[in-house]
C-alpha cells in the first residue's frame, strides 16, 4: 500500500513537473522573429506633360478606391506680405465652387462618388487630396479640371469662404493648443516668410479678390504643380486621362523664390498668451534651425528619446514621475528652408512653473549628457517598427507621399528609411541635439489669464500677450 | 510538445476553412479562415502581405448589457483592469512592450462586446499572443488595482459631468428609448454603483465572461499561417474553458406610443432635443433598408436632414448627430439637435418630421439611392482599410452574424435595397405615434 502511494506520488510529481515545463514559456516574453523586409509601393513618375505638369502613379491594387493629390508649389510662405493667409484662402475658394457647379453641387457630387476632398496649406506648398471609389476616376478628374480651369472667384464665393474660415478660426482660437502653436510660429519665424503660417483671424478681413487672383495666376500653373494618383491604374492610362482633362491648363514663367535664412531667437524667452475661458493650459516650447544644418534621421531619434511617446523622457518625468502634466511630447518638423523642433505639454495650472523648469532641464540634459546606447537603440527600434504601422493608414500614407513629392526627396526615399535610421550613431544623436538647441528655446504658455495670474508671478520674467497676440506687458519677479 | 500536436491538428481545419472562404464574391471582400480551439476560442486569420505588420484583436462577448442592476460600469472597469497586469506580465508592461517595438494598442467596450487590439511589426506577433493569452488566463485582480482603476474612472465621470452639456439628458433619453435596464444604462455606469463594486464582483465578472469560450481571437496581416497556428495553440489552447454564459437578453416588449418630455440642463448653452424611433425589425431585410435610409437622411453633408438643418445657406441648427443605432437585438433611430438660436428649436423639429414625411410620400431618385450606396461602400472600405480595422471588423461581425460565411451576403443585401424598400420602412417605423422626444431647455 505504502509502495503504491510512493509510486502515485512520483507520477503526480512527474505530471506536475511536466505541466510546469509546458507552461515555462509563459514566464518571459518570446524573442522576436527576424525583421521582415519593408517593400513599399513604388512611385513612378512620367516625363512632364506638354504644359509641364508632372504626373506620378503609386500602383496599389489592394483597395478599390483611389487617391488623387494635387501639389501646388506655393504655400503660406508665398502669400503676399500685405495679406497673410492668401494661400489658404485660394485653396478653399478653388475647391468650394466652380463657374458651373455651386458649393452644394460639389458637396453632393463628391459624396455621390463615395468620395471626400480635403485641402491643406503648408509652409511651402498647397495640397488638394481627393479620395473616391475607383469606378469614378473620370468624374473626379473632371471635377478637378473644373476647379483648376474654371474656378469661381465671384464676390459671392469670396465672401462665403471668408465667412466660413472666419467662423472656423473663431472656434479654433478657443483651443489653447492652437493659440500657443500659432504664437510660437509667429515668434520663432519672425521676419521670415514662414511667420505667415501664424496669421491672425483679423487677416481674413484683408483678403481680397485682387490678391486671390494674383496668387492663383502665379502659383496655380501646371509647371508649378504635381499630380499623384494612388490606386489600381497603369502609368500610361493615368497620363492619358490627366492630359485629356488638364491639357488646356496654361503654363507660365515661374520666378525663383529665395527665402532669407532662418535665425533662431538669441536669448531664452517666456511668453504667456491669454485664451479667455480656456478649460486647461498648455506649454509649447521650440526652436528653429536652417535647412543645411540638420540631419533629419538623427533629429528624429533625439525627438523620440525626448518626447516621441509615452515612454520617452518628458512624459515619464512630467506625468509619470511628477504628476504635473496630462501629456508631454516633442516633435521635429522639416520644411524646405529649415525646421522646427518643439515640445508640447498639457499641464495642471498649479504646475506651470515647475513644468517649464522640468522641460528646460530635460533639454539641457539631452544637449549636455550623451544618451545611453540602450536608450538610442530603443528609440531607433520604435521608429523602425512604427514606420510601417503608421503608413498602413491611408491618411498617413498620402501625407508622406505628398511630402516626398513636394520636397523632391526622390522616388525611393522611403525605401531608404530603415537604413537611414539604422545608421544613426550615438555621436550623431548628440551632435544633432546640441545643434538643435544651440540657441535657447522659446517658451509659450497659453491659458485663461484670469485663472493663472498668480502662477505667472512665479517666473523671473514673462511677456504677457492678449488673445490677439499683441504684447501687453512684462512681469518681472524682482520688481514685484 | 503537447501544443505542437494541437497546432498541427488545428491547422488542417484552418486550411480547409480557408479554401472555402477565400473565393471572394465581390471586390469589397477579403479572404479569411476560421477554426475553433478545443476550449471554445474562435480563431480567425486573414493574411495580407502588403506591409510587414500584423494586428491582433481579442474580443469578448461582454459589455454593459451583461451588467446587473447595482453593478453597472463593470464592463468598462474591466476594460481598464485588463491593463493592470497578469500572472507573467507586470502592470503597464503590456503597453510598454507594444510601445517599445513601435506598435500601437487600445481597447473598446460597447453594450455587447469588449475588444482589445494592437498592431505591431510582423516579427513581434508572438509577443502579442503571449500577453493576450496571459491576461485571458490569469489576470491579476487585486484590491490595489481595483482601487486605482475605480479612482481613475470616478475622476473621468466627474469631469465629464462637469463639462459635457446634454450628457445627463442623453442618459435619460436612452432610458426612454430602450426601456430595459441592461440596454439603457450608461456604459460608464453610475457613480454609486462604481463606488460599491467589490473585488468579488470584479473577479466573478472576469471568470464569467473573459474566458476562451466567450472570445474571438483575430489575427490579420503579414504572417505565416502554419507558424501562427502553432503559436496560437501554444499560448491559448491550454487556457481552461470557462462556464458557458448563462446570459439571456431581456425579452423585448415593443411599445408604440408617442412620448414627449422636457428637461433642463444647467450646462446647456442653447435649447436642444433628442428624437428617436424604436425599430423592432418586423421584417428580416428591414435592417438593410434602414441602413441605406440612414445614409439618405443623415450621412454626409448632402444628406436630407443634414442639408435641411446645416445647409450652406440656411443653417438653423448648431449641432446635429445621430442615425441608426444597434444594441445587440435592439435597433433605434436617434437624432440629437442643438438649435442655432432659442427661436429655431421648433423649426428644427418640424424640419426633421417634414423630411421623414417626404420619404413616405415620394420615392428617392435612383441618383440619390446610388449616392447612398456609394457612401456606404466608402464607409465599408474605411472599416476594413488597415489590418487593425479588418481584425476589429471580423471580431464584431462574428458576434453579430455567428457565421462569417454570411459576411459577403450582408454587403450584397445592402446593395440590393430598392427605392420601394426605403419608402416601406419609412412608413413602417417613422410614424408620429412611434416617436419619442426629449426637449432640453437651458437653465
Amino acid at each position: 500500500m505504502k509502495k503504491n502511494r510512493v509510486i502515485l506520488g512520483f507520477i503526480l510529481l512527474a505530471v506536475a513537473l511536466s505541466l510546469a515545463g509546458q507552461e515555462r514559456f509563459r514566464k518571459a516574453p518570446p524573442p522576436p522573429e527576424p525583421r521582415q523586409e519593408l517593400k513599399l509601393p513604388s512611385i513612378e513618375t512620367s516625363p512632364p506633360l506638354t504644359n509641364g505638369l508632372r504626373v506620378s502613379v503609386i500602383f496599389r491594387d489592394d483597395l478599390p478606391m483611389m487617391i488623387l493629390q494635387l501639389i501646388i508649389q506655393g504655400g503660406e510662405s508665398s502669400s503676399p506680405e500685405r495679406s497673410a493667409g492668401t494661400a489658404s484662402f485660394a485653396a478653399h475658394v478653388v475647391t468650394r465652387s466652380t463657374q458651373s457647379r455651386s458649393a452644394s453641387d460639389i458637396e453632393e457630387f463628391i459624396e455621390s462618388i463615395g468620395g471626400s476632398l480635403s485641402v491643406s496649406t503648408m509652409e511651402d506648398f498647397t495640397l488638394l487630396t481627393f479620395r473616391f471609389l475607383d469606378d469614378y476616376l473620370d468624374q473626379a478628374l473632371e471635377l478637378l479640371g473644373q476647379m483648376i480651369l474654371k474656378p469661381d472667384f465671384s464676390e459671392k464665393a469670396v465672401k462665403s469662404v471668408k465667412s466660413i474660415l472666419s467662423l472656423d478660426y473663431l472656434g479654433r482660437e478657443k483651443n489653447p493648443e492652437f493659440v500657443a502653436y500659432r504664437h510660437l510660429i509667429r515668434l520663432l519665424f519672425k521676419n521670415h516668410p514662414y511667420e505667415k503660417m501664424g496669421f491672425p483671424r483679423e487677416a481674413i478681413t484683408n483678403w481680397n479678390q485682387k490678391d486671390l487672383l494674383e496668387f492663383f495666376d502665379r502659383y496655380y500653373r501646371p509647371n508649378n504643380a504635381h499630380l499623384i494618383l494612388t490606386g489600381s491604374i497603369p502609368m500610361r492610362m493615368a497620363t492619358q486621362k490627366v492630359s485629356r482633362v488638364l491639357n488646356t491648363w496654361q503654363r507660365a514663367e515661374l520666378s525663383q523664390k529665395s527665402f532669407p535664412p532662418i535665425t533662431p531667437p538669441q536669448k531664452e524667452k517666456i511668453c504667456f498668451i491669454d485664451v479667455p475661458l480656456a478649460k486647461y493650459c498648455v506649454i509649447y516650447l521650440g526652436t528653429v534651425f536652417p535647412s543645411y544644418d540638420f540631419d533629419p534621421s538623427s533629429l528624429s531619434v533625439v525627438s523620440q528619446v525626448l518626447g516621441g511617446t509615452m515612454n520617452s523622457r518628458l512624459f515619464m518625468n512630467l506625468r509619470e514621475s511628477k504628476g504635473y502634466a496630462y501629456f508631454a511630447f516633442s516633435e521635429a518638423v522639416f520644411y524646405k528652408s529649415g525646421g522646427l523642433f518643439f515640445v508640447r505639454a498639457k499641464v495642471a495650472p498649479e504646475f506651470i512653473y515647475p513644468s517649464v523648469q522640468e522641460i528646460l532641464k530635460e533639454i539641457r540634459k539631452i544637449t549636455r549628457e550623451p544618451i545611453a546606447i540602450s536608450e538610442i537603440d530603443q528609440a531607433k527600434s520604435y521608429l523602425i517598427g512604427n514606420f510601417p504601422v503608421a503608413i498602413e493608414q491611408l491618411g498617413v500614407f498620402s501625407e508622406k507621399i505628398s511630402e516626398i513629392m513636394a520636397y523632391d526627396r526622390g522616388n525611393d526615399y522611403w525605401n531608404k528609411y530603415y537604413e537611414q535610421i539604422l545608421l544613426v550613431s550615438p555621436e550623431k544623436v548628440f551632435t544633432a541635439a546640441q545643434k538643435c538647441f544651440l540657441q535657447p528655446p522659446l517658451v509659450v504658455i497659453a491659458g485663461d489669464k484670469s485663472v493663472l495670474t498668480d502662477r505667472l508671478n512665479e517666473f523671473e520674467s514673462i511677456d504677457v500677450y492678449d488673445s490677439k497676440g499683441i504684447r501687453q506687458y512684462t512681469i518681472n519677479k524682482e520688481k514685484q | 510538445m503537447f501544443y505542437k500536436k494541437i497546432g498541427v491538428a488545428s491547422l488542417a481545419i484552418v486550411l480547409a476553412a480557408g479554401n472555402l472562404l477565400s473565393q471572394a464574391p465581390n471586390k469589397y471582400a477579403f479572404p479569411f479562415s476560421q477554426v475553433k480551439l478545443k476550449n471554445g476560442l474562435q480563431v480567425i486569420l486573414s493574411e495580407d502581405d502588403s506591409l510587414p505588420v500584423v494586428s491582433v484583436a481579442v474580443a469578448y462577448r461582454v459589455g454593459s448589457l451583461h451588467e446587473l442592476p447595482g453593478k453597472s460600469g463593470l464592463a468598462y472597469l474591466m476594460e481598464n483592469m485588463m491593463f493592470s497586469g497578469s500572472a507573467d506580465v507586470p502592470p503597464q508592461q503590456h503597453f510598454n512592450n507594444i510601445n517599445r517595438v513601435g506598435g500601437k494598442l487600445n481597447a473598446n467596450t460597447s453594450e455587447d462586446v469588449s475588444i482589445f487590439y494592437q498592431t505591431v511589426p510582423s516579427n513581434q506577433l508572438a509577443l502579442v499572443l503571449w500577453m493576450e493569452s496571459d491576461r485571458m488566463r490569469f489576470l491579476e485582480i487585486t484590491e490595489d488595482s481595483l482601487e486605482a482603476t475605480r479612482k481613475d474612472l470616478l475622476d473621468i465621470m466627474r469631469q465629464r459631468r462637469s463639462v459635457d452639456p446634454y450628457l445627463e439628458n442623453q442618459f435619460s433619453f436612452d432610458q426612454l428609448l430602450y426601456m430595459d435596464f441592461p440596454y439603457s444604462h450608461p456604459l460608464l455606469g453610475s457613480e454609486d454603483d462604481l463606488r460599491t463594486l467589490t473585488l468579488d464582483d470584479v473577479k466573478n465578472f472576469y471568470a464569467a465572461y473573459y474566458v476562451p469560450n466567450n472570445a474571438v481571437l483575430c489575427i490579420t496581416g503579414n504572417f505565416n499561417k502554419m507558424k501562427t497556428m502553432e503559436l496560437v495553440a501554444k499560448y491559448f489552447e491550454t487556457i481552461p474553458r470557462g462556464k458557458d454564459s448563462s446570459f439571456v437578453p431581456a425579452a423585448y416588449k415593443y411599445v408604440k406610443k408617442q412620448v414627449i418630455k422636457t428637461e433642463e440642463d444647467s450646462l446647456a448653452l442653447a435649447p436642444a432635443f433628442y428624437m428617436g424611433f424604436r425599430l423592432p425589425l418586423f421584417a428580416p431585410n428591414d435592417i438593410y433598408s434602414l441602413t441605406i435610409l440612414d445614409y439618405i437622411l443623415m450621412r454626409g453633408r448632402s444628406s436630407r436632414i443634414m442639408r435641411r438643418l446645416l445647409g450652406l445657406d440656411n443653417k438653423i441648427a448648431y449641432q446635429l448627430s445621430g442615425g441608426i443605432e444597434k444594441r445587440r437585438d435592439r435597433c433605434a433611430f436617434k437624432i440629437f439637435v442643438v438649435a442655432n438660436n432659442p427661436y429655431w428649436i421648433n423649426q428644427c423639429q418640424n424640419a426633421v418630421f417634414s423630411e421623414l414625411d417626404k420619404l413616405k410620400t415620394a420615392f428617392p431618385s435612383d441618383a440619390e439611392l446610388i449616392k447612398a450606396k456609394n457612401m456606404f461602400k466608402r464607409d465599408y472600405l474605411d472599416r476594413i482599410a488597415t489590418t487593425l480595422d479588418k481584425a476589429i471588423f471580423l471580431c464584431e461581425q462574428y458576434f453579430v452574424l455567428r457565421n462569417l460565411d454570411d459576411l459577403p451576403l450582408e454587403f450584397e443585401k445592402t446593395m440590393k435595397v430598392t427605392n420601394t424598400d426605403i419608402v416601406t420602412v419609412a412608413h413602417r417605423y417613422f410614424t408620429t405615434d412611434n416617436s419619442l422626444i426629449l426637449n432640453v431647455k437651458t437653465k
